[in-house]
């Protein structure tokens, strides 16, 4: 239930399983099925969800009523609206599941329980929060400056299954093209 | 709130648990039923169905998933079943809010089983310490939820339970029931809900109310 959890820890810092143990009195397991919503745009993001299974989306809408995919998660992977997660501010994104999913959540108020008992767990939501801020920053970087062709062949090499999990039209989405300008694009790198 | 929520509900095919369902399938959740009784359970998904074309609602065969599904777990079973539920569910239940219905009461109706200084709600509690465990829906008959305003007052639903969001998530429950949600205080008030309740059983032994009663604090 919190194997992938605790492995991805492990890959940062050291617990002793007492250490273990007292988190996982924090933790909440939670299973949603496809197409279900973790949290809709409006609401508080009350938890971040670690993936142990499956794979979610967070996106927002815009006045058009577009979507526009702003991460995926697959395993090992945490997903939230951050902003409305840190500030306790209504959500701005919407994040649902892509297939049935097993998660691992944990809320604001556990979280800085665990902070206050377990000093080792400071380093590992540093380290998250860097990458998070991080990968923003690769991305922002990657739209401002990257050609189409590079911006998709970078984004596989982050999510390696994204083509087989998830469908075209949400690629397209994350990239922020039409899925025509995105099929153009593949028979491009293809072609080369 | 918008997302919807998961309402595993354990023994929802009781006097109680089918009463709960039925008034809870009118809101945004998703309802997640669960009893042992499979011909009992279908029919009360068709019964709701029928109510509520709209409803989300569906017959699961195994508490433990069900749990683990929800957001929120209600138990509607007798106390004598809490010990057996709670093992079942307790890894899925961590942090979870889960309701605690029970009255304690013993089997002439004219006391409780429990000790004075604890209550149902509270061995719920000790047996899933790791839940927020709250205690709701135990001075509302079955027959309240079909008929949640009685002699033109909407009837009160006392809850009680030491976690403030917890209180707020089944005061919105309430809410959507057609009660008139009353946080009494800390999961230790119990006590004098389970009490409450007793009375109003044997109060309405004594004067023939049918089951057709609630509590309403009358005030200024």
């Amino acid at each position: 239930m919190y194997e992938l959890f605790f492995k991805k820890m492990a890959e940062k810092i050291t617990l002793t399983s007492a250490q273990q143990d007292i988190i996982k009195q924090y933790l909440i397991p939670k299973k949603i099925r496809k197409n279900q919503y973790l949290l809709q745009e409006g609401d508080v993001a009350k938890h971040a969800a670690f993936v142990e299974k499956g794979a979610l989306r967070a996106y927002s809408v815009d006045d058009r009523g577009t979507e526009h995919i702003i991460q995926f998660a697959f395993e090992g992977w945490t997903i939230s609206d951050l902003y409305s997660f840190l500030t306790g501010e209504a959500a701005t994104y919407n994040v649902d599941a892509l297939e049935d999913s097993e998660l691992v959540l944990i809320s604001k108020a556990a979280q800085d329980e665990i902070l206050k008992q377990i000093p080792e767990y400071e380093v590992y939501t540093r380290l998250q929060i860097t990458g998070a801020y991080l990968a923003m920053q690769k991305r922002l970087t990657s739209i401002l400056s990257l050609s189409l062709e590079e911006r998709y062949i970078n984004l596989t090499k982050l999510y390696p299954n994204l083509i087989q999990r998830v469908p075209q039209r949400m690629i397209a989405s994350y990239m922020g093209l039409t899925p025509e300008t995105l099929s153009r694009v593949r028979r491009k790198i293809k072609d080369k | 709130m918008r997302t919807k929520q998961t309402i595993a509900i354990i023994g929802a095919t009781g006097n109680m648990g089918a009463a709960i369902s039925k008034s809870l399938s009118k809101g945004n959740y998703r309802l997640l039923l669960f009893t042992n009784d499979k011909n009992k359970l279908k029919n009360l998904e068709k019964e709701i169905t029928t109510a509520h074309p709209g409803a989300d609602v569906e017959s699961i065969n195994c508490s433990y998933t069900a749990s683990w599904e929800a957001d929120v777990i209600i138990v509607a079973a007798p106390f004598a079943a809490e010990k057996e539920i709670a093992e079942k569910i307790r890894e899925v239940a961590n942090q979870k809010i889960v309701i605690s219905i029970a009255n304690p009461l013993n089997e002439t109706y004219d006391g409780l089983v429990t000790a004075p200084d604890t209550s149902a709600a509270e061995e719920l509690q000790k047996l899933l310490p790791n839940s927020k465990v709250i205690k709701a829906f135990n001075t509302t008959f079955a027959a309240d939820f079909a008929q949640p305003v009685i002699d033109g007052k909407k009837v009160d639903a006392f809850i009680a339970g030491n976690d403030s969001d917890a209180l707020e998530t089944v005061s919105e429950l309430v809410q959507t029931a057609g009660f008139n949600p009353v946080v009494a205080g800390d999961l230790s008030v119990s006590r004098i809900l389970e009490n409450m309740q007793l009375l109003l059983i044997r109060m309405g032994i004594k004067y023939n109310y049918n089951w057709l009663a609630g509590w309403k604090i009358l005030h200024q």
